[in-house]
């Protein structure tokens, strides 16, 4: 964390933009996602099956363009929880069938059109999937990164984590702003 | 007022009440401090769990970054009334979230610190708490209590302990008001006792004995003691009317005894005043009696040189007898006198320092006649050369004198022998003098009384040989004066032998060797040349004792010149000078003394030999205004002739050389015989 706070400090000097605002660059923006994200990691329970051993790396997926360059990477290198590290992987559509092998799947702002077909892909496995597109967490994503009054805040969409059989600590839902799935199929024309 | 000095009840009280206070108050407040530390410490636990739960409540909303969530978090806060303010820090140390109690002003928050856990800080309890997130540091806490739950129980907790300690005190008064009387009520009676004891005496009293503890014994000793004061006050009084008793009786005898004092005193006065009235008389008696015996020998003894000068022969012996029956009368008065003044202690020393040799000779010759009528023979032997003695030469003179008298007297055809010699017997120098007759000797009954008065061998012999009796009693008594002694052996028949010792040189008191100092003195201060040698002055208020002197001493070859009172007497002492001054007493208007002490007074005169001729028997008065002789009325004329000569010599002897001298008196004695003893010119008529 204090890398993480060091490196807001320095971006901000960098950028001569507000520390603690989201601000424009999406530099800053995402530093916080990236960081969210391995909190979300802590306060996330997967079942057994989710890891082959005990000590399994948590594998986090990027779906689609990267937008955080190296900054997740800086987060959770060297991190661990209850004894996992961290493995990132860059996926693209394409790479649909490796969707499985991810406990958590960022699902890029790129993948926008695709995402109820990842939604469904991924439907009743214990992956965690976050977006990064409004409406996401109402098509059936579990959470879904959303920036107000400048801020970072995210959704939950309770129903689809428990259909992945993911248990979201309540001080996460404290924090979260809950979503209904918007229909029972799922799927909304665009 | 002093603690110390209060009475015993208070003091119990006071006792029981401290003890109870300070057991009372030490568990109070030992149970307060505990109770009260032991909150403050479940306080911080409180608070440390407090901040625990705020801070994993938050913990998520700090990973998120959520402020209002944050703040809404710690706004539950708001029912915790002591917790005056909360702070959620992040980890670079800025404020993320603030509570603030809504009752409490706005303060200045403190910077984080990096020390976690409680501390006070003023009246605040404070802790700073990490805030984590799955065991991951995300922030800090920070909370702030007031402590009003502390500080409400410790004012309630002083109210309790200042409630219950007032009520112990008053329920500790209550107590100890009632049980000390077990104490105190005792030996208040015990005092009350005492000093009704002390105050009344009376030792009747005893005090109640209420329990059988210490001060139960206490009244018991003090009854002992009470009983035993009743006996020894009792036994007091007893003894001290007893005592009264005797004082009284002791008062009585006393008087008594003061009576009877005053009785003897009185007696004793009467006593002294028939004595001196007896001495008066004594005195008188003697001056009556030596007067007409004065004229009797004086003018018999005249009348005898005249009758013989005339031729009468038949006259001449009545007048001898005439003469004898004086003269014996005159020494029976003399040594009753003397005897009399020995008895009385009235007899004192007049020590003088003179040639033994002489002073024997002269009594030799004056007795040699007496020793002739009985046909005796006398030898004298002296042991060398026997020098000066000092002492009275008139008793020495006298107490030889009796011995030798005596032996002629009780002797017949004997041999009357003399010894004088000197000898020192144990460091001290004596003179002895033995007179050894043949006579009739003395039996050992007669010797035991031999030395009392009147007392002779038997009353035949006083018949028979006559005499006073008296002589052997004044020669003992003399020799005793002298501090010697004498002593007589005998054989009766074959004759006795008298000792007589006498130390050399006599002592008395310091003022009679003065007064020998004196004479000895006198030789060398008398060689006065313009001094009328031959020329006598006779003071004497009596006609006849004038008349006689003047015969008496013209016959002798001197020149007399009377005076018939004491102012002519001085008068022509000092137109004349004369070589002697014989000096009466008893005269009108001017007495001897008065003449005595102008004599000495006068630088001219004082030189003059003094020979008092008087019938006044106070030797030593006349010794002490500084007489050179002494002589008793009526004179014993060879004695004064003697005297004069004395004089005469001592004083002139330069002048006069070639006169008859004292030591030489045989030679000068026919003048002498002729003229004092008419027995002696008979003797030699013969």
């Amino acid at each position: 964390m204090k890398k993480f706070g060091l490196l807001i400090v320095l971006f901000a000097m960098a950028l001569g933009s507000h520390a603690e605002g989201v601000g424009s660059s999406d530099s800053s923006e995402y530093l916080i996602k990236a960081g969210f994200i391995y909190n979300f990691a802590k306060l996330v329970e997967w079942p057994t099956i989710a890891f082959p051993h005990p000590d399994s790396p948590i594998v986090i997926g990027i779906l689609g363009d990267d937008p955080f360059g190296a900054t997740l990477d800086r987060t959770v290198a060297d991190k661990k929880i209850e004894g996992r590290a961290f493995v990132i992987k860059r996926l693209k559509w394409s790479d649909l069938k490796n969707f499985k092998d991810c406990n958590i799947l960022f699902v890029s702002s790129s993948e926008k059109d695709h995402i109820d077909s990842i939604v469904d892909a991924v439907k009743f496995l214990p992956i965690l999937t976050i977006g990064d597109t409004p409406g996401f967490a109402a098509r059936g994503g579990i959470m879904n990164f959303v920036v107000e009054d400048n801020k970072v805040r995210f959704e939950v969409n309770l129903d689809a984590a428990k259909h992945a059989d993911l248990t979201i600590s309540s001080r996460l839902l404290t924090l979260a702003r809950i979503v209904q799935q918007v229909r029972a199929d799922g799927r909304k024309p665009e | 007022m002093n603690l110390k000095n209060l009475s015993i009840k208070r003091k119990l009280v006071l006792i029981t009440m401290l003890t109870s206070g300070v057991a009372v108050v030490l568990s109070s407040a030992g149970f307060l401090v505990y109770d009260l530390i032991s909150f403050r410490h479940s306080l911080s636990e409180d608070l440390i769990t407090q901040a625990e739960i705020i801070g994993y409540n938050s913990a998520a909303a700090m990973a998120f970054k959520d402020e209002s969530a944050a703040t809404g978090t710690l706004s539950a806060l708001r029912a915790k009334d002591d917790i005056v303010s909360a702070v959620l820090y992040t980890r670079d140390g800025k404020m993320f979230a603030q509570y603030v109690h809504s009752n409490t002003p706005q303060q200045n928050l403190p910077a984080p610190i990096a020390e976690r856990g409680y501390h006070f800080e003023g009246s605040y309890l404070e802790v700073f708490q990490d805030v984590t997130l799955n065991g991951e540091p995300v922030g800090t806490l920070f909370l702030q209590s007031d402590m009003r739950r502390w500080n409400a129980r410790a004012e309630r907790y002083a109210m309790i302990f200042f409630s219950f300690v007032l009520v112990s005190g008053f329920f500790a008064l209550l107590v100890s008001s009632k049980l000390q009387k077990l104490i105190s009520v005792p030996i208040l009676h015990l005092e009350d006792t005492m000093r009704m004891v002390s105050t009344t005496k009376n030792y009747e009293v005893r005090a109640t004995k209420f329990y059988s503890d210490e001060i139960g014994r206490l009244i018991d000793g003090f009854n002992t003691m009470l009983s035993e004061i009743q006996q020894r006050d009792m036994a007091f009084h007893q003894a001290n009317d007893e005592l009264k008793t005797r004082t009284m009786e002791l008062e009585g005898e006393i008087v008594r005894r003061k009576e009877m004092e005053k009785e003897l005193v009185d007696a004793k006065l009467s006593a002294d005043d028939a004595n001196r009235a007896k001495s008066a008389f004594l005195a008188n008696m003697s001056h009556e009696l030596r007067t007409p015996l004065n004229a009797i020998i004086g003018y018999s003894e005249m009348l005898e040189e005249e009758t013989n000068e005339l031729g009468k022969v038949e006259n001449v012996k009545d007048l001898q007898k005439i003469q004898g029956a004086g003269k014996h009368l005159l020494a029976l008065i003399n040594d009753v006198l003397d005897l009399s003044k020995i008895e009385a202690g009235r007899m004192g020393l007049h020590l003088e320092t003179f040639n033994i040799t002489q002073m024997v000779e002269e009594i030799v010759n004056t007795l040699h006649p007496t020793i002739l009528k009985n046909s005796n023979t006398i030898q004298v032997r002296l042991a060398g050369e026997l020098g000066v003695m000092q002492a009275d030469i008139t008793k020495v003179r006298q107490i030889l004198f009796n011995l030798l008298s005596n032996a002629t007297k009780f002797t017949d055809h004997g041999t009357i022998s003399l010894d004088v010699d000197r000898s020192t017997v144990e460091g001290q120098d004596w003179i002895r003098l033995r007179v050894a007759d043949t006579g009739i000797g003395i039996t050992p009954k007669q010797k035991a009384k031999l030395f009392q008065e009147f007392t002779q061998a038997d009353v035949s012999i006083a018949r028979k040989y006559g005499g006073t009796g008296l002589g052997l009693a004044i020669s003992y008594r003399y020799a005793h004066l002298m501090k010697g002694r004498i002593s007589v052996e005998s054989e009766p028949g074959r004759g006795s032998v008298f000792t007589v010792d006498i130390p050399s040189r006599v002592m008395t008191e310091a003022a009679d060797a003065a007064q020998a100092e004196k004479f000895k003195d006198l030789p060398s201060a008398a060689d006065q040349t313009k001094s009328n040698v031959d020329t006598i002055l006779v003071i004497d208020d009596d006609s006849v004792v004038r008349d006689l002197m003047s015969r008496f001493l013209t016959k002798l070859g001197f020149r007399v010149v009377a005076a018939s009172s004491g102012e002519e007497g001085l008068r022509l002492a000092k137109q004349i000078n004369p070589l002697v001054v014989t000096l009466d007493v008893i005269m009108p208007d001017c007495d001897g003394w008065a003449v005595l002490n102008k004599l000495k007074a006068d630088p001219e005169l004082a030189d003059i030999p003094v020979i008092m001729v008087t019938v006044v028997d106070n030797e030593t008065m006349g010794f002490k205004l500084g007489v050179s002789n002494y002589l008793l009325k009526p004179v014993d004329r060879d004695r004064l002739a003697i005297l004069i000569q004395e004089h005469r010599v001592t004083r002139h002897s330069t002048v006069i050389a070639g006169m008859p001298s004292p030591a030489s008196h045989r030679d000068a004695s026919p003048e002498t015989e002729r003229v004092g003893s008419n027995r002696t010119a008979k003797r030699k008529k013969k």
